[in-house]
This record gives C-alpha cells, structure tokens and sequence, in this order.
C-alpha cells in the first residue's frame, strides 16, 4: 500500500499530472507554469499522498477562484474517473519518474542533459516553454514506445502504456480511497458559483456591491483632518492642509424593465430586488414596465394597464437620470422596425420602436441596456443588434453589471 | 506538547470543525510556506479558521482588519509624528527626540516580522482595500522584508509567518496576488456538518430540537429575494435564544412557527421578506 501511494505521486506527478494541468488550461482556467512548478515542490515535498491529497491540493495550488472549481471538478473526473490501482510491472517506470521529477526540481544541469539541450538554452526557456518543450518530448516519447530507446535515461520503456497518450488512457495507482476524489469531483459541487450563465439570486449580495459605485463624486473641497494633522507634524508644525472629495448629490435612476415574454421571467424580480435594496443611495428610483421595447408607453404597474406614463413626458425629468433598460433584446424586427410594430394594437401609434428608443437616448445620456442573455448570443438576434446601435448593451452577469454601472458614471 | 502537534499537522482546534479537505490546504499551505487565500460567504468560518490554527500550534495571532481607507504603510508601520513634534516643543518625556526611531510604531504587518516566535498573521476582508494595496502587500510578504523611509531602516522578518488572507468578495483578486497564493473557497456547510458545528457549541443540545433547527435555518435559507442570508453565528444565536426562552417548544418548529427570527435577518427588507416566506411554512 505504502507503495502504491508512493509510485502513485511519481508517475502521475510527472506525466499524467503534464497532462492534467494541459487539460486544465485548454478547458480556459487560467494556470499559471509557475504555480504548476509549484504543485511539482509539493509533490516533491511528499506533501501529496494519495488522489484525494491531490485534488484539494492541486485545486488549492492551481485554481485561484471558486469560478473555476466547478471547471476542475469536470477536468479532474474526466482525467481520474479510470484511476484504479497500479500494476507491479509499472514498478519500475514510477523509479524512472521519480528521478526525473528530481532532475526537474533541483538539477537545471541534469535536466539539460536529460533533455538534450545545453543547460544556458535551457535557462532561456521561459517556465511555459520548458513545459511545452517537455511535453513534446513526452509525445515523442509515446509515438516512439515500442522497443523506442529515446527516452530520458532508461531502456525505453515508457510509462505512458497501455491505452495511449491521451487522458483516461493513462493509469494512474492509488488507494481505494482514490474514488471518493473522483465521486467529489463529479458531484460538482461548484456549479452555483461557476462563471458561466447569467446572475442568480445567490449573487445578489455581490451585484449590490457593484451598484455601489454608483455614486457620484465631486471636487476636492473637503478638508481632512486626519491627514492635515500628520502632514502638519511632518513639516514640524507648518500648517499643511490636505483636501478630499466630496459627494455629490445622489443619483436619480430609472428603471424598465421588459417583462413581457416567459424568456424574462426569472430575471424581473431578481432586477428589482436588486435595485430597490439598493435604493437607499439614490435620490428617486422609477420602476417602469414594458413588454419587449418601448413604444409610446412606459408602464407603472407589471399588468401594464393601469398607469401609463407617455414616453413623450419622459423630457421633463432631468436628463442627468440614468436610464436602465433591462431586457432580452429578443423580438421579431418587425416589432422594432415597422410603424405599427406594437403586438398590443393599442399601442400602435405610427412610430417606430426603433425611433421611440433613439428618442430616450437622445434624452436621457446616461443610458444602458442591460441583457439577461449571455453576449455571445447576441449576434444571432438581429433585434438585438439594432438595439446595441442605440443602447451600449451589457450582460446581466457581475462582469457585466460592474461594465454597465462604469459606463453609467462616466462624466460625458 | 505543540511541536508534537506540529509535526502531526493540523486537525482542528476546540471549538472549530474542521473538514478533511481544508485541513490538506492548510498543511500544504504551511509546508509551501505560501500565504493562503480563503474565500467564501460570511459566516463559514473564514477568520474562525486563523484562531483555530493559532490555538493548535501555540502560536500568536495577529490580526489585521482591513479598511478600504487604509494605505499598506498603515499596516507596516507608523511614524508618530504627532508625540515627536509634542517631545520636541515641550521636551518632557524620557524620548530622544532626535532619534526617529523611537518615534515609529509598527503595525501589524511590522509586528509579525519583528516576532521572535513564528505568528498566525490573519489578514481580514482584504476586498475593502484597493488593488494597489493589495498587490504592494503581497510583495512585502514575499520578500518578507520592508524599509522604514523615515529612518533608512530594513525591517526583515525573523521568522515567516503562517499567513491566512480573507476576502467575503465573488470578485476575483488581482492576477499577481492570486500567483502568489493558495486558493479555497468555503462552500457553505452542508446540514450535516452544521449538526457537528452546533454541537461543538452546545454539547447538551436536545436531539430533536439540533434536527429542527437545523431543517428550519436551511428552509430559511432557501427564501428567494434575501440580501444578507443567515450564517453559522445566526444559527448559533438563534439556538441560543430558543434554548433561553422558557416558552418554546420544539414542536412549534416542527409546525412551521420560527420565533425570534429577527436574530437570523438583520435587514428590515429581509426580516419583512423572511417573514411572509415564513408565514408559508405553517401547515
């Protein structure tokens, strides 16, 4: 047992771990060479015994946020869900890894050799370059396996056997214990928090802090005491008056909301709640209603019956407002384009959408549209696409959100 | 006694529940010798971690609460420029006012380095600051040394600190920063572990009442539209009112009343939404 854990560490350490931390940055998590060197020392170190020491170890060392935890819990069950114990005959091959793993953590020299390169052309190679450069050798390595003699030091046998080069092939020891990792990995307990789809309520707290920032600054009239004091004793009591800035008046915020179609309906209350906890640092927050874009109405009430507002009233509010639009963009171009585009036939008014929307920009700077739908499906809409001639469009993500509230403060 | 515990690695500490995958980063952590990152909502026991760790090796913590004013300086050191300049006018303390180093106080950063005995150094909620903060401070403990301007002086660690870092936002951390540190996210505990959390803090506790209050906090947990959702210190208070309070009855949570909820919802939209939500339980 004691062995199995030991040749487990060395054989995968090296090629199987090469190839996992590959895996790892084609599937877009961004790993670092150095923090793989990293994972190498622990390795080294002895500080990784079995599978279950090397998924939390290699996550902790490699994977810098929660976002990703879920991408790695798939990588590492893809990579490990074959793991099953080592055979004896692999014996020899985890000695062989063993040594090279040493080279790579404390001899440059050696490892030159063994790689056949000149130890200042080795010293060149960027971290990155040395893995791909090693990596190739390892390719080499399994296309040459049969009676090959190439490889770094032994007979050229190569511990890449059975199944092939490629991930699931490879056999990697462990103990028993080795499926729990694999099973934790495959519950993907990370899904909530992966980056991928758009806000959900768990996210609320952290959008909050994004809106946040949507307070308005202005010059720098406001003495501070605590820094005119320390610069005064520095300049051994010569008055030094520092100056900071002061707050503006709050923001005013308006905001539509197209809840119309069943696409927009888990996003409506998320968006509302959203705004209204945040409202305490606005001057006036205006919810308004819409069903997907805007004609000659904006409504006051969800059933959009009962309050109307003319869009042609919205002039007299300040145009230092700023305006949200919140919706899917999503439509037939004739509901945006044609003059009687409206599907409510009361709203038809010979105007355009398209003219309606240009209007509220023209009237009110500050604007931004705001798309539950991630970006990249944008260009299929060919609604969306107009809209964004108008609107600067943003996804209803935290990155998406935080571009949004930026653009929304900028001063022209 | 603690070299012992040292050597075995860490496994928990007296009040704190410690899970197997934690407890693997933290060793791996402290043999890298690379400051540790913990990310996760409020409440699962990010800063409850650094006291654990100090409280199991024997080690002094020292805590340094972030404040999104606060300038990486603050941390290292300070220059009291205020006493120097009081000494120098009116000249009655034991000070040499022309030696400026008796004038510098260290902070908690400093404090860490000038330790003779290795340190816990906690480093709480660093999202408050900016990311120049943040990214000058994990050059400091890297080269585990800073200079005092004042007086052209190196300060350099005696011994490395155990560092933990903090941080409550989803937000990532500057690329830089996360290159030099281990990374974990708490998940919020499963109800299972909550159980063993709640008993860690009432042994005594009545099995029925550990299984309802624990079903009920996480059913309230579920509530849509809650901007602050209760954590473990909520759960915990929560319990502790039940227990005081002569008049409650396990079975009412069984029938879906919750009492007291303003302990679990701090937030009056919160509290308002929980309890509508609330109000549906019973059945």
């Amino acid at each position: 047992m004691r062995y199995a854990l030991c040749a487990m560490r060395h054989a995968s350490g090296v090629f199987m771990f090469v190839d996992f931390f590959y895996l790892l940055k084609k599937s877009g998590i961004p790993v670092s060479p150095t923090s793989f060197l990293r994972l190498q020392k622990a390795l080294g170190m002895g500080l990784i015994n079995s599978l279950d020491d090397f998924y939390t170890g290699a996550r902790a060392i490699l994977v810098k946020s929660e976002r990703y935890f879920d991408l790695y819990d798939q990588v590492f069950a893809h990579q490990f869900k074959g793991a099953e114990f080592k055979e004896p005959d692999e014996v020899e091959l985890s000695e062989m890894a063993r040594a090279l793993l040493d080279e790579w953590l404390k001899d440059p020299k050696g490892l030159a050799e063994a790689l056949g390169i000149k130890e200042e052309d080795l010293l060149k190679l960027s971290p990155d370059e040395l893995i791909k450069y090693f990596l190739d050798r390892l390719k080499e390595q399994t296309e040459a396996h049969h009676g090959g003699s190439k490889w770094i030091g032994t007979g050229g046998t190569s511990p890449v056997g059975h199944s092939g080069y490629h991930p699931g092939g490879m056999r990697v020891g462990g103990v028993s214990r080795n499926k729990s990792a694999v099973k934790v990995a495959m519950d993907r307990r990370y899904r909530d928090y992966s980056q991928q789809g758009p806000m959900t309520p768990s996210q609320m707290g952290e959008a909050l802090k994004r809106l946040r920032n949507m307070v308005p600054f202005g010059p720098k009239d406001k003495v501070n005491i605590d820094k005119t004091i320390y610069e005064t004793m520095r300049n051994a009591g010569e008055i030094e008056i520092v100056f900071d800035r002061s707050l503006k008046d709050r923001l005013k915020v308006i905001l539509a909301i197209d809840n119309g179609g069943w696409s927009m309906e888990p996003y409506i209350e998320l968006v509302q709640t959203l705004f209204n906890y945040a409202r305490a640092q606005f001057k006036d927050l205006k919810t308004f209603f819409f069903h997907n874009t805007i004609y000659d109405y904006l409504w006051e009430d969800p059933p959009r019956r009962s309050k109307p507002l003319p869009v042609d009233e919205l002039v007299r509010l300040d145009p230092e407002t700023r305006f949200i639009i919140v919706g899917d963009a999503s439509m037939a171009p004739y509901e945006l384009m044609a003059t009687d585009g409206s599907i409510h036939i009361e709203e038809r008014s010979g105007r355009p959408s398209y003219e309606r929307l240009k209007f509220i920009a023209k009237t009110f700077p500050h604007a931004v549209w705001i798309n539950p739908k991630l970006a990249e499906e944008w260009p299929y809409t060919r609604s969306i696409h107009h809209i964004q001639e108008i609107f600067p469009m943003f996804e209803l993500t935290l990155d998406g959100l935080e571009k949004a509230v930026h653009h929304i403060m900028r001063k022209n | 006694m603690h070299k012992e515990t040292q050597k075995k690695g860490f496994t928990g500490a007296s009040k704190y529940v410690l899970d197997d995958e934690l407890a693997r980063i933290v060793n791996i952590s402290m043999a890298l010798e690379m400051p540790l990152l913990l990310k996760g909502e409020p409440g699962t026991g990010k800063t409850m971690l650094a006291h654990a760790i100090a409280e199991a090796f024997d080690m002094r913590l020292i805590v340094l609460n972030v404040k999104s004013s606060m300038k990486l300086i603050d941390a290292l050191y300070q220059y009291d420029t205020l006493t120097r300049l009081n000494d120098s006018r009116f000249g009655d303390s034991k000070r040499d006012v022309s030696n400026i180093e008796e004038y510098i106080r260290m902070g908690k950063i400093g404090q860490g380095f000038v330790s003779d005995e290795r340190v816990v150094l906690l480093i709480d909620e660093i999202d408050k600051a900016d990311t120049d903060f943040q990214d000058d401070m994990l050059d400091v403990l890297d080269q585990m040394e800073f200079d005092i301007i004042e007086i052209d002086k190196t300060i350099k660690a005696k011994n490395r600190p155990v560092i933990i870092i903090t941080s409550n936002a989803k937000k990532d951390l500057s690329d830089p920063f996360l290159g030099r540190c281990n990374f974990h996210h708490i998940a919020f505990p499963e109800p299972d572990m909550m159980r063993r959390i709640v008993q860690i803090h009432f042994a005594d506790i009545d099995r029925e009442l550990l299984d309802s209050a624990v079903k009920t906090f996480y059913r309230l947990r579920e509530i849509r539209g809650i901007e602050k959702k209760p954590a473990t210190r909520e759960l915990i208070n929560w319990i502790r009112a039940l227990k005081a309070d002569p008049d409650f009855r396990v079975k009412d949570l069984i029938k879906g009343e919750v009492p007291f909820l303003g302990v679990l919802f701090k937030k009056s939209p919160d509290y308002v939404v929980a309890q509508n939500a609330a109000a549906r339980f019973r059945v």
